[in-house]
């Protein structure tokens, strides 16, 4: 288990469940990843806590989130005391400098990206729109932004849900 | 690093960061806005800048994106950060999907769940953007920057080139002098 930690991202840790080691099969890895989006937390680790409860239980659960979690920690520690090393000089400076520009870039794609996908309704804009604008440009705490917008988000669904 | 291990930052990184593990929809991108507020605003534990210097440090990094929280535990607090940030902010959220897959099975043809599903899309991807916000005012202090982080979102965005190349590039542009 621990191999998937370092593939992290998702495709590659459908190929080892799915492909490789025949855990689940393709429908039921997009069935359980859509359950882990809507769960909070990490989703590749709720997906490990899922597939390890599926074998062997709660003991199951655990080694799966060990597995996924131990070498991705101890690498990251590894390249934090490898970067404050370096962090001091110029020529890193800078290319962590650009680095980070890319990286604030590729998060903002991937929002892009998944409203393009998705393509939510003018209530789920809304819902969205508000978030973004809350949390990000105003900076407010988001945890009382986050149950007003979820109890919103909730009760426009449900209402919409009855007139079709 | 004065504070290294420090036991009321380490308690402070476990409760704040156990909290927000549970509203993480959508993964860690949905917090890091809080996270920000907290470490930055709040705490002043470290700068905008810095922080977004970590997240790109962190996506450079094999493993879950997760693994961001771990940097910034180590941050803080050094490697006891480290693992106190991994543990607040993956726990909680591991005990309610356990709890939650079992009633999977009623979960999946309930109603509740399209309608919670349909719900929450929007709100993660309005987190999302908040985060590449939250991140975009931290790391673009230069015009060429800026252009940098607009053409890693529509690289993104409307590509479907691997994210590493554009994380390489930006280094490799920023290396050259132009961010």
């Amino acid at each position: 288990m621990g191999v998937l930690g370092f593939g992290g991202v998702l495709p590659w840790a459908r190929r080892v469940i799915v492909d490789e080691r025949r855990w689940l099969s393709g429908r039921d890895f997009a069935e359980l990843i859509g359950l882990c989006q809507v769960l909070p937390g990490p989703n590749v680790v709720n997906l490990s806590v899922i597939i390890g409860a599926r074998t062997h239980g709660p003991i199951g659960s655990l080694i799966a989130l060990a597995g996924i979690l131990f070498v991705p920690v101890c690498l990251m520690l590894a390249i934090a005391i490898l970067y404050a090393s370096v962090a001091s000089d110029p020529l890193v400076r800078n290319a962590i400098a650009g680095a980070s520009a890319s990286a604030a870039g590729l998060i903002f794609g991937t929002g892009v990206r998944l409203m393009r996908e998705a393509r939510p309704p003018v209530r789920g804009l809304v819902v969205g729109g508000a978030a973004f604008v809350a949390v990000g440009i105003l900076q407010w705490p988001l945890l009382p932004m986050i149950a007003v917008l979820i109890a919103i988000g909730i009760a426009a669904e449900w209402h919409a849900r009855k007139w079709r | 690093m004065e504070m290294t291990g420090s036991p009321h930052v380490l308690t402070e990184i476990a409760t704040r960061f156990a909290a927000l593990s549970l509203v993480a929809i959508g993964g860690i991108n949905a917090i890091l806005p809080e996270i920000h507020r907290v470490v930055v605003d709040v705490e002043g534990w470290m700068t905008s800048g810095e922080f977004a210097e970590l997240f790109a440090v962190a996506q450079l990094a094999p493993g879950p994106n997760a693994m961001v929280v771990a940097l910034i535990g180590w941050k803080v607090a050094g490697i006891p950060g480290a693992l106190v940030a991994t543990i607040a902010s993956c726990g909680p959220s591991s005990v309610a999907c356990y709890a939650a897959w079992q009633w999977v099975d009623r979960l999946r043809t309930s109603e509740v769940r399209a309608v919670v599903q349909r719900a929450l899309g929007p709100l993660a991807i309005g987190l999302i953007l908040a985060s590449g916000y939250t991140l975009a005012r931290g790391a673009d202090r230069s015009s060429g920057a800026l252009v940098l982080t607009i053409a890693a979102a529509a690289a993104l965005a409307w590509t479907r080139v691997n994210p590493l190349w554009v994380l390489l590039v930006g280094a490799a542009v920023g290396l050259a002098g132009l961010a």
